[in-house]
């Protein structure tokens, strides 16, 4: 650097000494050949310090890098560099922040090639450039976090919680992309509609974190056990659904009998081993045009079927089959404005003590007069009474009707007042905390004895809950009401609970005393459950009682009370009083 | 993808084909130099990696370029795309890696990967016994440097330069958009390339290879060309006397001459 200052100029080799910012001057290759006292008195470092060193050298390794990756071939390339932000580590090893910019001159004939540099102290820019990026870096990151909740709560909203697979939306979802893909080419979509059979009993019987560990092991195997391609989804409780694309129904009902096969290997839930099984409906698609929704709904229809053929099994739907479903829809219906509309009915079977013949009383039975149907047996509509709910209203009819007919007996005869009614209660009905409050009232209204009701429920009903089904039993016998076990030696009573049960009765069911003189095993059972009723200080009852045979097995076995066809069937209210009037002259049931 | 990747083609048609992968902090424009050694004999495709120079920024993709297999896919790509066969691929710095991740998943298209500085780990691991160069807090110093650029590098669009009256050859527009780079994908692609492990991938790779360990590189220590050659199977090392980490920019005639007398041996 020479100075050229010409006649009247500023002495040019003064102004770059003493220049409001630090010059360099570097060879072609990076290396300091020289430098203002600018720069030296801002950095602290002596000219000996700095010759033979490159720039970047006097920076940290961060900028060093970036000096290396970015600046160098820009350098090199566009011929310049401007206000790079970086730090100078001065002489007393303190940083300082600093504007680098630079332009490289290369070699023409004699001249060298060079690079020139300029460094401006930078302190207050950087800092409040500092602020903004961190500023600006904290927005991006609270986007970000944004975005990825957003995708996490799309995820959850689309999968089922528990078992991590699809869950009803999320099948949607997937089925109309997977149909809009499908192009048919000789496969067709399939339905596999899956319900674990007598799931609500490990449930009950084992916690509701028993039955998720059951429903997560169930979610694996089906996982493992079906296909690849497969679109697997939770629907609801112990619902699943395998969509695929088979070569033939037989591959997919093959699909469906490997995954009975797969669920029956029992399962270990907290030590306990758990065998399960499941009931599949299979649908196939039918049309090009069939929906999803139908297709599943089929699925779901053959399901019902394999259920109700005793479950275990599956069943394939056939697109001429009828639909249960909607007629199931249709009874609710009909059977809702049945109620309010006075369609029901009630008949009394007479229930007689087995050695003197005499009445005890009457079991009320309900009957519904269906406008095109006739008069339906409960078995047709008790079902879905208890699915839908309506057997609460409907129970509460029918004891309503059941002591309005004692209470005008009763005025009639008031022989008929010794006489015990015996009127059913539901599962749900049981567990209805208003059931205590609705037959006080109904007895109060009827001004009814309350040891002239009995209440009947069954096994099955009280086993599902024993320690609820305990509580809502103590608060009815409170109230002096009978209580009674139906249809016992159908569930799985423990013991235990039977003895707590404050019961008056146990009515062993007729399918066993069906058997009586048939099977050996039948009149086994029999004899002990009048033993059992016996040894806890309770009646026992027969039901279904149809041939003199019976009666008198039932007698030898020392059997309380009896009803049945054998003695009369359920009889609308004229009819059952013309009975009684018939058969109870003094007290004595003649004989049939 | 073509848009994607900016991709462009000069040299001879039907020449040989030589794919440029620039590296970290720059992008095609770097080959600038290099370009005019190898354009009468071979046909030279080059592009920039998404997020870099004139790649479309949308197609940045956080997941995709969280590693730098996103970039492998897209080298891959770029390939099938144009129907590249027997490709010697010129990678420089990072660039090299990717070709080495890319033809470990593929070795068809190539046919032969010039490794230009490059550094399988930036970073040491004293549990290995190996030498990257820089520590961990090294690296979180240029993260922080590089934010403490963002201004410059979002500047770099419209650079405040008052010309270069020495080199009139340039174009402005190269000036305005050479190393053009999103500031936050720079950060990205910094902390991605600079954390990354590639050491695993050397095994797979069964192309012919050249390392060019350059002296005095900062990026790449000569522990690291050692290590590379001793983990590669086909590879040649050659040390170059151009020091710095972009001897294609610095001595393009001596990087040439070197690459050259590599290819011209293959027989």
């Amino acid at each position: 650097m020479t100075s050229s200052a010409g006649p009247g100029l500023p002495d040019f080799q003064a102004w770059f000494q003493q220049a409001p910012c630090g010059y360099l001057i570097a060879d072609d290759a990076g290396r300091i050949e020289a430098v203002n006292d600018t720069f030296l008195s801002w950095s602290g470092y002596s000219r000996p310090d700095l010759r033979g060193l490159r720039v970047q050298d006097l920076m940290p390794v961060g900028d060093q890098i970036l000096y290396s990756t970015h600046c160098i071939p820009q350098l090199n390339i566009a011929g310049a560099v401007s206000e790079l932000a970086v730090e100078i580590i001065g002489a007393d090893r303190k940083r300082r922040a600093a504007l680098l910019s630079a332009a490289r001159f290369p070699a023409s004939g004699e001249q060298r090639g060079s690079v020139g540099i300029i460094i401006f102290s930078a302190h207050e820019r950087r800092l409040y450039e500092k602020e903004l990026v961190s500023a600006l870096r904290a927005a991006e990151v609270s986007e970000s976090r944004r975005a990825s909740a957003e995708k996490e709560l799309h995820r959850l909203a689309l999968h089922d919680r528990l078992t991590g697979l699809l869950n009803r939306a999320g099948l949607e979802a997937k089925l109309d992309q997977l149909l809009a893909a499908h192009d048919g080419r000789g496969r067709s979509l399939a339905a596999l509609y899956i319900d674990l059979d007598h799931f609500k009993a490990v449930n009950d019987s084992l916690g509701h974190a028993a039955g998720d560990e059951l429903l997560v092991a169930v979610a694996g195997r089906i996982k493992s056990a079906a296909l690849g391609t497969s679109t697997i989804a939770r629907l609801s409780g112990d619902e699943f659904i395998v969509v695929d694309s088979f070569q033939s129904t037989q591959a997919a009902t093959a699909q469906a009998a490997g995954l009975l096969e797969t669920l029956r290997t029992p399962v270990l839930l907290g030590g306990l081993e758990v065998v399960i099984s499941a009931s599949i409906g299979v649908a196939v698609v039918a049309e090009e045009a069939e929906t999803i929704e139908e297709l599943v709904r089929r699925a779901d229809i053959a399901l019902y079927r394999a259920k109700a053929s005793g479950g275990n099994q599956w069943e394939l739907h056939r697109p001429t089959e009828a639909d249960p479903t909607a007629d199931r829809l249709r009874t609710v219906g009909e059977l809702r404005n049945g109620i309010s509309d006075g369609a029901l009915r009630v008949y009394y079977q007479p229930r007689v003590h087995l050695r003197s013949g005499a009445v005890d009383g009457v079991e009320s039975l309900v009957r519904w007069q269906h406008p095109t149907r006739g008069l339906l047996a409960p078995s047709e509509f008790i079902g879905i009474a208890e699915d839908s709910g309506l057997v609460r209203p409907l129970g509460a009819w029918v004891l309503d009707e059941t002591l309005r007919q004692a209470e005008r007996w009763r005025k009639q005869d008031p022989a008929t007042g010794e006489l015990q009614y015996a009127v059913n209660l539901s599962a749900r009905q049981l567990n209805d905390p208003e059931l205590v409050r609705m037959v006080e009232r109904a007895l109060q209204a009827r001004q009814m004895d309350p040891a002239r009701l009995l209440l009947e429920i069954t096994e099955t009903a009280l086993m599902t809950d024993p320690e609820a089904a305990l509580s809502s039993l103590t608060d009815l016998k409170d109230l002096g009401v009978g209580l009674a076990v139906d249809d016992f030696g159908t569930g799985y009573s423990s013991l235990t609970y039977l003895k707590k049960f404050p019961v008056d009765e146990l009515k062993i069911d007729r399918s066993f005393i069906a058997g009586l003189g048939l099977e050996a095993g039948d009149a086994a059972i029999v004899a002990s459950c009048i033993d059992l009723a016996h040894a806890v200080g309770i009646r026992a009852v027969a039901e279904g009682v149809e041939t003199p045979e019976q009666a008198e097995a039932l007698i030898a076995m020392g059997c309380d009370l009896a009803q049945g066809y054998y003695y009369a069937q359920p009889l609308p209210a004229p009819l059952l009083k013309a009975w009684l009037d018939a058969n109870s002259k003094d007290g004595l049931v003649a004989e049939p | 993808m073509i848009r994607r990747n900016n991709v462009t083609v000069a040299g001879r048609p039907d020449g040989p084909v030589m794919l440029f992968a620039h590296g970290f902090g720059c992008d095609q424009d770097v080959w600038r130099p290099l370009l005019p050694y190898f354009a009468q004999d071979y046909k030279l495709v080059l592009f920039d990696h998404v997020g870099a120079g004139n790649s479309d920024v949308d197609a940045y993709n956080r997941e995709k370029y969280g590693s730098l297999d996103g970039y492998a896919a897209d080298l891959l790509e770029i390939c099938d795309a144009l129907g590249l066969e027997n490709v010697t691929v010129m990678a420089h710095s990072v660039s090299a890696m990717i070709a080495v991740i890319a033809a470990g998943q593929d070795p068809g298209p190539f046919s032969d990967l010039i490794m230009i500085a490059p550094s399988p780990r930036y970073t040491d691991d004293p549990a290995e016994g190996y030498v990257g160069g820089f520590s961990r807090e090294d690296i979180e110093g240029l993260l922080a440097s590089l934010d403490s650029n963002y201004f410059v590098w979002a500047a770099s669009l419209a650079p405040m330069v008052m010309g270069n009256p020495q080199d009139p050859g340039l174009s402005d527009s190269l000036r305005d958009s050479f190393c053009r780079t999103n500031p936050s994908v720079a950060q990205h692609f910094a902390r991605v390339t600079f954390f990354s492990d590639t050491r695993q991938e050397l095994k797979r790779v069964r192309t012919r290879s050249l390392i060019l360990q350059c002296t005095d590189d900062l990026l790449a220590p000569p522990e690291v060309g050692k290590y590379l050659n001793d983990n590669l199977t086909r590879s040649t090392l050659v040390h170059l006397q151009a020091t710095g980490h972009c001897p294609h920019i610095s001595s393009p005639a001596d990087t040439a001459a070197a690459i050259r007398r590599h290819l011209d041996d293959r027989t």
